[in-house]
């Protein structure tokens, strides 16, 4: 019954009809554009604007923002080197959402699979997944970082590789509980009486029903990540100048705070808008791919309790 | 009847609570950066246990005047001769007693010394005694000699830095220090604070200050908060951005040294047109006051100005970057592979600004055509590249930074330069020759000899890229009186402290 | 419920043990800890002595057995840098921690399943979109801006409160409130998505099909469905807290238990690193099994 089934994507018009719903909710779609637009920095900003974003100038040092005397690129102000911080933004939306994108997804994916797992074999399996879940939980995530990266190269793949690692238990445990709470549930019983296959139970009835809160940890997770990449940086771990994430720049604005607020405010601005519009779009996506919830926003949006 | 003894009693406490509350106050709060983990006298010579033990808790034979210009002052020892080839003789004060009450001779001393070298702890004081065999001998209560070989032209000096302990301490860490000082460790409640009270038997003058907490905030913001709101008096290190205010912030010259450590053991830094380029490409007068605190100075020696035999002669290295290119360019036509990638490593957190100096240097470095790459790693990173045996797969550039506050160049140019130093970028006999011979100097010969070093190693060898002394900050409240010295850094002495 | 809290002490026991020997072989491929102690410019008869001292120059599988063996009799070794016992040390830091977590995550949880519970009962109203927007600010907001910000606003400018430290009651508000920020707002978003699936679900509907319009009946019934979910990421929440809030213990200079484990890792001081897991993974055990506990409670088919 509350099973969202996927059928009705695949109709004629269904994108428009979910451009509809879209500007049926004017967060949701100012959300959209914004992270259309991060998006589009990060394919392109490293291209187009690198050589602005590096280049110093000691006299527009911790430059004011708001004044156009610089041009344009130092709306936003200079940074400790006179960098403009607006084209630094932009450029760091590259790495920052790759490493934010890359570890949540990964440690989505894992989390989530295992959960499964856990919550639907059989008991020793489950126990098994659960006690590694503790062993990650325990493991101090800085000594992980400190361990991986002494070891290896401090690259981006590997900073993900450890930010992945120590979201995983987040999901696993989230995906267990629900799991264990789904598969009591009436219809589940009944496609189990019904003789339907683990594999068609778990896709068809299962994911869909905890998809919604793993997704909304996610978004959420998405900012504890970059700020948790801000706070390996900040100890000489993990992405370190010249490379530069919106963390990274949190980071090294943090000892102007009293001074030049601008240079930790706007990159920490930037991960805020992004957190907030991830979030935003996830909570209308839970409701335009709910049939029994759709409505609300064919209807325009009307609110109805 | 209860009522009545509580009543009087807190009128009591009321009526001799209040008077003190309106005289004065003359306890003291210190807020420092870093927790201590020890309070061991023979730890001092760390920079965060010396603020709290030297000379407040635990005193020395001699003392560096860092206010004047008096050079090596009596402390616990009042005059000391040569006797002999190599023997020095100390006649230490009298009446001195230690805080348990027992009294200070020539036996605390030796034992001290013993105590320090000793292979049962790890005390970092003796690590200025390697390689001279010294013998101390009890020749009286009050004087003792101690026989040196080679003969040690500055045990004096040396003995600035001996932190003197009764002679019952155990060889082991102690957790209550007992010294000669004018404070005694009172209360220690780790992770929070450490409170000193005043002694009242003490040999000299008495402080001014009568107790001292000290308590620990890594946040620069939050100590220089804590001065402003009142919460702390004084606070030996604050960020230069933070210090706006001229009626509390002083800036002093905090006897630290930049640089960049050259490995010259591998191509092309082996080439001297290449080290003189690095030096000419960078424009060190654009940091100061940018980046760098005003104040802060260009440095033409490992060690600060005030350092024995700092020679005035030496000229720092002009900006030049067309004649680096130049260089270069030389270089390139020789065969000097002056284009693969060279690692500029940094410390996080080393200085205030580490790694925006770290980044302007390396998009200096990059103008004049060095294919540089910055890597900013942790300090446990940082040591395997700062000391040997070095990382040689690439050439590779150690930005640090060295603290020299004891006066004489001999605590940094072994390791630093002699071709047996841990942390030397080459080899090369005339330096080992002068620093050996000044090492046995006295007096102008030894300055002579220092002076020569420092422009051999800035002109002929260009030996590294010698960068900024830098300077720190501390705030001080208005109702203290308390002026920092290059010596803050490593030692701040309750008793230089008086209140408005 | 006995043979189950046996069992789970057993298998905890066992993730425990390979946790401890994870750390101790993989700290130990980080670096000399004589590098980082002693002085750059100590000589290298002094780290060897340093080493020998410390039992650090013995084949690892030597130390890991010494270790092992002093483990079964409850000692936990000495601290590298402070000299004195590594349990005494951690558990002198923990305290601290454990207050703090336990007043944040009683605020924290009551506060947010009220608004959260509030807000998923007038979906899309002003006050869901306050709620959930406030949350979601404070959740991606730098900690370490709010403490500064906090303290230049509360104590600088206005003097309301002290900057740092710990003494009075003052004291534990700034630091508090900023270890409230985070979990307020992932804790809230939670509440609010699992109580609209299930103000939707088959039992909500049931009990208003039957007529139960009393909402206090059906507010009940709902959060008790959708507690699951919400109890776990509590549980998540307070185990992040109970290891320890690094920057709000750096800047307000709390002695907790998170700069201790920084600056231990850091510093390679093995054996804190190690005491500190252990009683932190021991209090999270036993949190654990409260969750489990609460589990059984809350939904009897659970219960085994």
């Amino acid at each position: 019954m509350a099973t969202p089934t996927t059928d009705d994507t695949k109709a004629p018009g269904a994108l428009r009809r979910y451009a509809r719903m879209l500007w049926a909710d004017k967060l949701a779609c100012a959300a959209a554009l914004f992270l259309l637009m991060m998006l589009l920095f990060a394919v392109f900003g490293p291209t187009l604007l690198d050589g602005a974003a590096s280049k110093q100038n000691l006299r527009a040092r911790n430059a004011a923002p708001f004044t156009l005397e610089r041009g344009f690129l130092y709306l936003l102000g200079g940074d400790a080197l006179g960098r403009p911080l607006l084209a630094r933004i932009i450029v760091a939306a590259q790495n920052t959402l790759v490493i934010a994108a890359g570890a949540v997804a990964a440690s989505m994916a894992v989390g989530a699979t295992l959960g499964l797992i856990a919550g639907y074999a059989g008991r020793t399996t489950g126990e098994v997944i659960m006690r590694l879940a503790d062993v990650i939980m325990s493991f101090p995530s800085l000594l992980l970082a400190v361990i991986v990266l002494y070891m290896l190269e401090p690259s981006i793949g590997n900073l993900v590789l450890v930010l992945a690692i120590t979201r995983i238990p987040i999901y696993l445990r989230t995906t267990r509980a629900e799991v264990l709470e789904v598969r009591e549930r009436m219809f589940v019983q009944a496609a189990q009486v019904m003789g339907a296959s683990t594999l068609r139970i778990i896709f068809r009835h299962i994911l869909p029903v905890i998809l919604p809160t793993l997704l909304t940890i996610a978004t959420l997770d998405f900012a504890f990540v970059m700020l948790a990449e801000s706070a390996l940086s900040f100890l000489g771990i993990g992405i370190q100048p010249p490379e530069i994430t919106w963390g990274l720049m949190v980071s090294q604005g943090r000892q102007y705070l009293t001074s030049a607020w601008w240079l930790a405010f706007w990159p920490g601005l930037a991960i805020i808008l992004t957190t907030m519009s991830l979030n935003l779009l996830s909570s209308w996506m839970r409701i335009a791919l709910n049939p029994t919830q759709r409505w609300r926003l064919e209807l325009g949006g009307k609110r109805n309790d | 009847m209860k009522h009545t003894t509580a009543l009087a009693g807190l009128l009591l406490a009321s009526t001799t609570l209040s008077p003190a509350m309106a005289q004065e106050n003359t306890d003291v709060t210190v807020v420092l950066a870093e927790e201590v983990d020890l309070v061991e006298p023979c730890m001092a010579t760390r920079s965060n246990i010396g603020r709290i033990v030297l000379q407040n808790i635990s005193e020395t034979l001699t003392e560096l005047d860092v206010r004047g210009d008096k050079g090596l002052m009596p402390r616990l020892a009042e005059s000391w001769e040569m006797t002999g080839e190599g023997t020095w003789r100390f006649h230490l004060r009298e009446g001195v007693t230690f805080s348990d009450g027992t009294a200070f001779d020539a036996e605390d001393v030796k034992h001290s010394f013993e105590r320090a070298g000793s292979d049962q702890i790890t005390c970092e004081i003796s690590r200025y005694y390697e390689g001279i065999e010294i013998t101390p001998t009890v020749v009286d209560a009050q004087t003792i000699d101690f026989a040196t070989e080679p003969a040690q032209p500055i045990l004096p000096l040396l003995m600035s830095l001996l932190t003197i302990v009764p002679s019952e301490t155990p060889i082991e860490f102690t957790r209550d220090p007992i010294g000669t000082g004018p404070f005694i460790l009172s209360e220690w409640n780790p992770g929070q604070d450490i409170k000193l009270t005043r002694r009242d038997d003490y040999w000299g003058e008495a402080p001014e200050v009568s107790g001292a907490t000290y308590l620990f905030r890594s946040d620069a913001a939050v100590r220089a908060a804590m001065v402003q709101t009142g919460e702390a008096d004084i606070a030996p290190s604050i960020s230069a951005t933070d210090a706006t205010d001229p009626a509390l912030d002083f800036a002093y010259p905090n006897s630290e040294t930049t640089y960049l450590r050259i490995d010259q053991n591998v191509a092309p830094l082996g080439d001297k047109r290449v080290r003189e380029a690095l030096n000419l490409a960078l424009d060190r007068e654009a940091f100061i006051g940018t980046i760098l605190a005003e104040g802060t100075q260009i440095a033409t020696a490992i060690t600060p100005p005030t350092t024995l035999g700092w020679n005035p002669d030496v000229k720092a290295w002009p900006y030049d970057p067309e004649k680096a290119r130049d260089l270069l360019a030389e270089a390139a036509a020789d065969g000097v592979p002056v284009d693969t990638t060279i690692s500029l490593i940094g410390r996080t957190g080393n200085f205030p600004g580490a790694t925006e100096v770290f980044e302007a240097i390396q998009a200096m470095l990059s103008d004049v055509g060095f294919n540089v790459e910055l890597q900013m790693v942790e300090v446990a990173e940082h040591e395997q590249y700062y000391s040997k045996p070095y990382v040689e797969d690439r050439p590779i550039l150690v930005g640090a930074q060295h603290d020299n506050s004891r006066g004489d160049p001999v605590f940094s140019m072994y390791f630093k330069y002699h071709s047996d130093g841990r942390q030397a970028g080459f080899s090369d006999p005339k330096v080992d020759e002068l620093i050996e011979a000044a090492t046995a100097a006295t007096g102008d010969e030894r300055s002579a000899l220092w002076s020569e070093l420092f422009a051999y190693l800035h002109d002929e060898v260009v030996a590294d890229v010698l960068l900024f002394h830098m300077v720190g900050h501390a705030r001080v409240s208005e109702r203290v009186d308390f002026t920092p010295t290059i010596a803050t850094n490593s030692s701040l002495q309750l008793s230089e402290i008086g209140f408005k | 419920m006995s043979s189950m809290l046996g069992k789970r002490a057993v298998s905890s026991f066992i993730s425990l043990m390979v946790l401890i020997v994870l750390v101790f072989f993989l700290s130990r491929l980080t670096g000399d800890p004589a590098a980082l102690y002693l002085p750059v410019d100590a000589s290298e008869a002094m780290r060897d002595n340093f080493r020998e001292i410390h039992g650090l120059n013995d084949p690892v599988l030597v130390q890991f057995t010494h270790y092992i063996t002093d483990l079964v009799c409850f000692d936990f070794g000495d601290s590298l840098r402070k000299a004195r016992p590594a349990l005494e040390v951690v558990l002198d830091s923990f305290t601290w921690t454990l207050q703090l977590a336990l007043i944040t995550m009683a605020l924290v949880s009551a506060a947010a399943i009220a608004l959260g519970s509030l807000a998923a009962f007038h979906v899309g109203s002003w006050l869901d979109r306050l709620a959930s927007g406030l949350s979601l600010i404070g959740a991606s907001a730098p900690d370490f801006w709010i403490a500064i910000v906090g303290i230049v606003l509360f104590s600088v400018t206005l003097g309301w409160l002290p900057t740092s430290g710990t003494g009075t009651v003052w004291h534990w508000v700034l630091p508090i409130a900023v270890l409230f920020i985070r979990p307020f707002g992932l804790i809230l978003q939670v509440v609010r998505g699992s109580m609209i699936t299930a103000l939707g679900s088959a039992y909500v509907k049931t009990a208003r099909a039957k007529g139960v319009r009393n909402r206090p009946v059906i507010f009940v019934h709902t959060l008790r469905n959708a507690m699951l979910p919400v109890i776990t990421v509590i549980g998540d929440q307070a185990a992040a807290l109970l290891n320890g809030a690094v920057v709000v213990e750096t800047i307000f200079g709390f002695p907790g238990v998170g700069k201790l484990m920084i600056d231990s890792i850091l510093q390679r001081d093995f054996n804190v690193i190690l005491a500190a897991i252990m009683v932190t993974a021991l209090a999270i055990f036993l949190m654990n099994l409260l969750i489990d506990i609460a589990y059984a409670l809350l939904d009897p088919r659970i219960r085994t």
